[in-house]
């Protein structure tokens, strides 16, 4: 940390007291947590406070053996399931694709068909777990509403959340070569869709994790989320959609980073945010609607590959200042991210240090125990400022869709990966091992092992789906495509049914993403390799 | 003198920029060209954009396994090819083990997570001198 500001560079004092907080009024601006503006919690904790969704993120080769792996973490304690695709997945690319061959199952598990969501959850009872995705979210959304009908359970009563990245996928991570128009129709479509079809389910849950592990700090990381809330939610009312009916299913997951305090001011300066936006400028009416969930993931950028045993602490620190701030789900990334998709052990390990935190340290027990401190309060009030401060700053720059296309949040985030680089290199940002109290690697030993074990990519699913695709109904799949590429040419249709009616045809994700590319005159494969089956 | 030019790219669907980025910049403060090659790329796009751009050296970035695939298979591709451009890769997954192998496959430095920025931009810098001589 920079001597005397926090991580997003706010000026510290050596001490707070109440001239910090003069302007502070505990009805406006705080009130009892479950109560408007909510910046001490989001419900009242009527029903039973105290604890929150422990989950670890998830999912490694195919959907049998991450279906194995959901079950092993379910068996230690793990509350809620949260799976991630593999890289190919994330893209929007089957596991037979050129460009996949030696990612498939590496960083997440592949899935690609109806066939692989049904395996997934085999023997996981989708009415009584949540499951949270990091998934292209119409797909998603499709595969676990499938998969619930599979099961007999009424795909009503699913519960969970399913991240929307349309605006800075392509920039950083999750890149699905498609226009910005189309990205932000599957995030509006699937959204309106789980209003009707999927109530309990957190369809929009907005995803300021992965954006800030380009090295955004806690200001540019809430506006730049803030700002595709917003957009998103203007857009879903352009379509008539009611606020009340998507808005109270509306989650964010935040990043925590190291710097303590201003990850739990963040936090609370996001709910007192959302709260008054939701009221002031969207007409919300339902308190649920103004009361946003949190979910966190802490910050994989904070991990070292140094002395990973460090990352343990760290992972301690950041889940910690998370239940102080009294947030709904809880993922810690585990020791050893920084150089591998997490094995067995560093899962168990970020399971059992929630469960220490939670049965142990009885941190949980009281609500926003912060509250009121001179330093945190002022912190958020500081936060809050300035967020809304970059929102308005972004926004007065005109329609996003053209700030997309001409580069500029590409700018923002290039910006923020040199300067977070910057940091490091001149120790503005100290990082135990990294920059400061390094050992020679040959000392640096504990934990390493783990490193060796990789996983291999799943050659033997590429031939499986390759066998699976010869086999298939050909006239069947042709029409269903043939019916996505219609309705995607019509701007105005949900995309959601024939999505899942392509899935039920047997078409793969791959297919159905390449057909709405086209319909959006792209290349029905972004590398010109895969021709269009219609 | 030409400036030294440097290909910078990540390895098939790796989407981690950050590595890449940042020594993009060091290089460049360090008065050498950089060609930022991005993402989504397979050895024979990076043989092609190595040769258009007439590269001194190839520097890989990596936070996925994909390198250990790809690695050699550009190191191959190049020697077919007849070109004698050195290729470097720096990344944190990378292991000891993991770097043995690849300097066995003719990838000329290797650079785990614990090495220092001056470090990376002497090799690529003696290395690239060498390749234009």
């Amino acid at each position: 940390m920079s001597g005397d500001r926090t991580q997003s560079g706010i000026p510290l004092q050596r001490f707070y007291g109440p001239r910090e907080v003069q302007d502070l009024h505990y009805e406006r601006d705080l009130n009892e947590p479950g109560s408007f503006p909510f910046t001490r919690g989001r419900s009242g904790g009527d029903r039973g406070g105290g604890t929150w969704i422990q989950r670890e993120l998830s999912g490694e080769g195919d959907p049998v053996r991450s279906n194995e792996q959901l079950k092993y973490l379910i068996s230690k304690g793990q509350s809620g399931i949260d799976v991630i695709g593999d890289s190919p997945t994330m893209a929007c690319l089957d596991p037979d694709h050129p460009l996949c061959a030696k990612a498939v199952g590496t960083q997440g598990v592949s899935l690609c068909c109806k066939e692989d969501y049904l395996r997934l959850f085999q023997g996981i009872d989708l009415g009584s777990v949540t499951v949270s995705g990091s998934l292209p979210s119409a797909f998603g959304i499709a595969g676990f509403y499938l998969a619930a009908r599979h099961q007999g359970c009424d795909p009503s009563r699913l519960r969970g959340s399913m991240v929307q990245a349309p605006f800075y996928c392509e920039e950083c991570g999750y890149a699905m070569h498609m226009p910005f128009d189309l990205r932000l129709r599957l995030t509006c479509d699937s959204i309106e869709f789980c209003t009707q079809e999927m109530p309990r389910f957190h369809a929009f849950l907005e995803d300021t994790y992965y954006i800030s592990e380009a090295g955004l700090d806690s200001v540019e990381e809430m506006a730049l989320g803030l700002v595709e809330i917003r957009h998103v939610v203007r857009e879903l009312l352009r379509k008539g959609v009611d606020i009340d009916s998507f808005a109270p299913r509306i989650a964010i997951l935040l990043n925590c980073r190291m710097d303590f305090f201003e990850e739990i001011a963040k936090i609370r300066a996001t709910r007192r945010l959302f709260a008054r936006m939701m009221r002031d400028e969207f007409g919300a009416r339902d308190p649920r609607s103004q009361a946003v969930v949190i979910t966190c993931h802490t910050s994989g950028l904070s991990l070292t590959a140094q002395q990973p045993v460090n990352n343990i602490v760290r992972g301690a620190i950041e889940a910690l200042a998370l239940v102080l701030a009294g947030v709904q789900a809880i993922e810690i990334s585990a020791f050893d991210e920084a150089y591998r998709t997490p094995s067995p052990e560093s899962h168990l390990v970020a399971l059992r240090t929630q469960q220490v935190i939670h049965l142990e340290s009885n941190a949980g027990k009281v609500m926003d125990p912060l509250g009121g401190s001179y330093y945190v309060e002022s912190l958020t009030n500081d936060l809050e400022r300035r967020v809304r401060k970059m929102i308005e700053r972004i926004e007065a720059m005109g329609d996003p869709a053209l700030l997309s296309d001409k580069g500029w949040f590409r700018s923002v985030f290039e910006n923020a990966m040199e300067r977070y680089a910057r940091q490091i290199r001149e120790k503005e940002l100290l990082k135990v091992g990294v920059n400061i109290h390094e050992i020679p690697d040959e000392e640096d030993t504990l934990l390493k092992d783990v490193a060796e074990r990789k996983i291999p990519p799943c050659l033997d699913r590429i031939e499986r789906i390759r066998k699976m695709k010869g086999r298939r109904d050909r006239a069947r799949i042709e029409d269903a495509l043939r019916a996505v590429l219609e309705t995607g040419r019509a701007r105005q249709e949900n995309l959601m049914r024939p999505v899942i009616d392509a899935f039920e045809a047997g078409a793969t994700m791959g297919e159905i993403a390449g057909v709405l590319r086209m319909a959006y005159d792209f290349p029905y494969d972004p590398l010109g390799l895969m021709e269009p089956p219609v | 003198m030409r400036r030294i030019r440097v290909l910078i790219a990540t390895l098939g669907l790796d989407q981690h920029e950050l590595g890449a980025m940042a020594v993009s910049r060091m290089l460049r403060d360090a008065g050498m060209e950089v060609i930022y090659g991005g993402r989504f790329n397979l050895p024979p796009m990076l043989l092609r954009m190595a040769e258009e751009e007439d590269v001194d050296v190839i520097g890989l970035s990596c936070h996925s396994w994909e390198y250990i695939h790809y690695v050699p298979e550009l190191c191959d591709l190049l020697r077919e090819n007849g070109l004698d451009i050195p290729v470097v890769i720096g990344g944190s997954v990378i292991t000891a083990a993991d770097a043995e192998m690849l300097k066995e496959k003719g990838v000329a430095a290797v650079f785990g997570p614990s090495a220092r920025g001056e470090e990376i931009v002497e090799a690529v810098k003696t290395l690239g001198s060498r390749a234009h001589g």
